[in-house]
């Protein structure tokens, strides 16, 4: 089913942009964005069906051959925080990271359509250990990737890894936060990048989507908290608490901060790193694991935050991550056009909004092809995020 | 006389040697009193019912009042051996004729050995009439002179040493944010159980300074951090405990039987004690002098790591074709700088032609062979030798942590025998039974709130398992759930310290 808006809905939005776009030229960017479709999927469970599901979201969306017929494709995972934390019992892959289901789906998928290459991207948490490593420390068998497709790889991008040097990708129109980002060579060395990602909340952005990973495709080693002051570090240490509390700036040796005086508020801070990053390195597919996962936070536990399990049974794809995260808001009960200070936004800015005056998509629902299961079937409401004085997640 | 092996230790400061520790510390009047009510043989039915059986007094340190102390001590002693206890004394003696007057003096008191910090030959020994127990620092011992028990001193007190990432302090829980480590002594007492096999090792450490009750946490948590590791904390309570226990305040009297249960736990389940070490990684030093510096720092590294170890003696290991810890390991973690014997390095060699891992400071492999490195691995040199590795630290250990950390990683996780998930600040130690009937894994929490929704992850398959805590002392069967080639069994919440015991292995 498509929710496209009718074609006066459509012109009357775009007469009303206009005006907005001479009060504030910044605004003819993100009027200028692709509308989108995006693939709403129904899968109760983390088994076989998962492929036939996403193998039918790949088709409602074109498919994936014209995408990665013979070409490098790169995937970043959704393996945030450490390894050994779990909500209550839960593996991490039944609330917060993606599910390996869903990894070894699409890069299955991905195989079969062709791609020649599909390396497989996380900057696991404070440590350079190779990403295999990491995913056997959560109790996952990497090698399963491997059998999913020919060619697969891992690497850990937190840090230098297999390159020889840092990969600089510019934003365009100049940043938001950084006029570029220094990134670990698989950024770069790709043709085709895939954001894969959990349905989710986050404490700082509100939600975790599809837009939100690409926060972790900055090493550490130039981002941390311990980053040196003039080139980057050999190790990742510590997390990317600059970015969130503008506690230092990142190396001489990287693209500088746009203003180094804007506000430390991490609410406004991250949607525009986010906001740059997927401007500068584009998502070509975005897929949100959206089966099993978890409401009021990102990780399975942190000061303050109310964790709990959740069962919405739905993937969601699509080819442009505004446009995909603006759906995945909407199934999550959000309205993907709302700004500070409206649920999930209520501390920070709306990086679906940052993101499209960068040019990046269009976050308004009415201008997105749905298609699939209607937003309407689908939805399952999050609740907003409140904050416990418990530290220990029920 | 004999040391008896069995004995269950305490401290049981009174005297006048007490008052006068006490005056020099400015104490009140209340403590005063606890240290005169404790030197009353009624006090001795706290003891009626409970695992201690043998009290550690303070006999002499040629001091003034030792005289005093010891005719103090008499009707303590008189008494106790009523109720079968047995006493040790702790005798610190500067000359030898002192020494010999004071141990005398003990045996005719009725005590059944003495703790001393000198060190005696063997006929000095003898010559004194009672067994001897060697007290030295843990931080400086010598091996070789340990007695059948002996004791170590150390300056760490078990529990969440908490840090946050900025180095401030952080709120204690079992999982929250901030990187935290935990203290514990368990990392010497392995070192001890390999270094002194046979022995008994007796950890004296006495609790934190503090205005308050320390917790009945904090002293379980001493228990069992000697206990799963093979030694015995000598049992030391704060004076607070102590005056309470003799008002019969119920804090107190709570603290101090769950103190009891924990000892009777151990005490219940002393088989374990005969249980091997399970790891695939051995650990070889001859943890002496500087040796036992650094191997006791990467030791206790690694233990907060999870990984599951065993401790070898370099004098001793690999000296014979049956002697020494090859089978069953991936890799090998050779601290000291010396370089092996001709014998060690040939079954060394050998061990990684068959596939293993060497880690050591300096290249003693073949000859011709070219050195590769690993891009997320810094500062080491790797020689590929058929199907194994011999991994070079370039510039020795530098960093004990990184060490630990690097180690982890080249033997493998995939080689990790059991793995806490939401470990916040509890670790565990795996041994199995001598004949491979049974594994069992003891997890303790350093933290001082209970541990929830931990989960252990073990390398083997298994329905299911026995959970043991200390209180309710019965066993509860737990269910296992199969997870990447091991099982997950979630643990029910706990306090400081339990056990899962898996019968009939499957290892994968």
């Amino acid at each position: 089913m498509t929710m496209k808006c009718s074609r006066r809905e459509f012109l009357g939005a775009m007469g009303m942009s206009a005006g907005a776009c001479i009060a504030q030229p910044g605004l003819i960017r993100a009027q200028l964005v692709p509308a989108s479709r995006v693939a709403v999927g129904v899968c109760p469970e983390y088994n076989r069906n998962v492929v036939d599901v996403l193998s039918t979201m790949f088709d409602q969306l074109g498919g994936l051959e014209g995408l990665v017929r013979g070409k490098t494709v790169a995937i970043k995972l959704n393996m945030t925080g450490n390894a050994t934390d779990r909500l209550q019992y839960l593996t991490p892959e039944m609330s917060h990271w993606v599910h390996p289901q869903v990894i070894w789906a699409t890069v299955h998928l991905l195989g079969n359509a062709g791609a020649q290459r599909i390396r497989l991207l996380e900057s696991p948490w404070a440590t350079a250990e190779p990403l295999q490593d990491f995913m056997i420390s959560a109790g996952w068998r990497p090698e399963d990737f491997l059998n999913a497709a020919s060619r697969v790889e891992f690497e850990n991008t937190n840090y230098l890894g297999n390159g020889k040097t840092y990969s600089t990708f510019m934003v365009p129109g100049g940043g938001m936060m950084c006029k570029g980002y220094d990134l670990n060579h698989s950024y770069s060395e790709c043709d085709v990048f895939v954001s894969l990602a959990k349905l989710k909340q986050h404490l700082t952005t509100g939600i975790t989507l599809s837009m939100k990973y690409c926060f972790g495709i900055t090493p550490c080693t130039i981002y941390g908290d311990k980053a040196p002051e003039d080139e980057p570090g050999l190790l990742p240490l510590g997390g990317r608490g600059p970015f969130h509390s503008g506690s230092r700036l990142p190396p001489k040796s990287a693209p500088p901060l746009v203003n180094p005086n804007v506000p430390k508020d991490g609410g406004y801070r991250v949607p525009r790193v986010v906001a740059d990053l997927v401007a500068a390195r584009p998502v070509h597919l975005a897929v949100i694991d959206g089966i099993y996962t978890e409401t009021g936070g990102e990780l399975p536990y942190k000061v303050g935050a109310v964790i709990k399990p959740a069962h919405p049974g739905l993937l969601v794809a699509g080819r442009n991550c505004v446009s995909t995260d603006a759906v995945a808001m909407a199934l999550m009960g959000f309205d993907p056009m709302a700004g500070r200070g409206t649920p999930p936004f209520q501390t920070c800015d709306n990086m679906l909004a940052l993101a499209e005056q960068q040019g990046v998509g269009t976050r308004d629902l009415r201008h997105i092809e749905v298609v699939g299961t209607p937003i309407t079937k689908a939805r399952f409401p999050f609740p907003p995020i409140v904050k416990s004085s418990q530290n220990r997640l029920g | 006389m004999t040391l008896n092996s069995k004995w269950v230790p305490m401290k049981w400061p009174c005297g006048p040697a007490e008052f006068a520790r006490l005056k020099a510390t400015d104490a009140d009047a209340e403590l005063m009193k606890v240290a005169e009510a404790w030197t009353q043989p009624s006090t001795l039915q706290l003891l009626k019912g409970t695992p201690v059986n043998c009290l550690v007094v303070d006999w002499a340190a040629g001091v003034p009042w030792d005289r005093a102390q010891q005719l103090a001590l008499e009707p303590l002693i008189h008494a106790g051996r009523q109720l079968g206890i047995s006493f040790v004394g702790k005798v610190k003696a500067g000359l030898r004729e002192d020494l010999q007057a004071a141990v005398a003096a003990g045996r005719a008191a009725g005590l059944e050995a003495v703790i001393l910090t000198a060190i005696l030959d063997d006929s000095e020994s003898r010559a004194l009439g009672l067994p001897v127990i060697l007290q030295q620092a843990n931080d400086n011992i010598e091996w070789d002179v340990t007695t059948p028990i002996f004791s170590a001193t150390s300056k760490v007190w078990p529990g969440a040493n908490l840090k946050t990432i900025d180095g401030n302090t952080a709120t204690a829980g079992p999982t929250v944010d901030p990187w935290a480590d935990a203290d514990s002594n368990g990392c010497f007492s392995l070192i001890a159980r390999q270094m002194a096999p046979d022995k008994t090792l007796w950890l004296d450490i006495d609790p934190p300074w503090s205005t308050d009750t320390l917790s009945a946490e904090s002293y379980c948590l001493a228990i069992g951090d000697s206990r799963v590791y093979g030694s015995r904390w000598i049992v030391s309570l704060d004076y607070r405990t102590r005056a309470g226990m003799l008002g019969g305040d119920s804090r107190a009297m709570g603290a101090w039987t769950r103190i009891c249960q924990t000892i009777s736990f151990f005490e219940n389940h002393a088989d374990w004690e005969a249980y091997r070490p399970m790891g695939s990684l051995a650990v070889i030093s001859d943890f002496a002098g500087e040796n036992m510096l650094m191997s006791g720092a990467v030791l206790t590294f690694l233990n907060r790591n999870q990984v599951q170890l065993q401790v070898f003696d370099r004098t001793r290991a690999l000296a014979g074709p049956d002697d020494g810890p090859i089978e069953g390991l991936k890799g090998i973690l050779w601290m000291d700088d010396a370089v092996p014997t001709a014998e060690q390095k040939s079954r060394l060699l050998a061990f990684v032609k068959q596939g293993g891992l060497v880690i050591a400071t300096s290249y003693w492999g073949p000859p011709g062979v070219t050195p590769q490195r690993e891009n997320w691995l810094f500062g080491y040199s790797i020689y590929s030798v058929l199907n194994g590795k011999f991994v070079v630290a370039e510039n020795g250990v530098i960093d004990p942590n990184q060490l630990a950390r690097d180690t982890h990683l080249l033997v493998g996780r995939r080689n990790d025998l059991a793995r806490l998930y939401n470990p916040g600040r509890t670790n565990c130690y795996s041994s199995i039974h001598p004949n491979h009937l049974n594994q069992v894994i003891q997890v303790l929490n350093y933290s001082t709130g209970a541990a929830s929704y931990v989960t252990l992850w073990v390398n083997t398959r298994s329905h299911s398992a026995k959970l043991w805590r200390p209180n309710p002392q019965d066993s509860l069967v737990i269910d296992g759930v199969p997870a990447n080639e091991g099982t997950d069994f979630g643990l029910p919440p706990f306090s400081v310290n339990c056990a899962v015991e898996i019968e009939k292995l499957a290892s994968l």
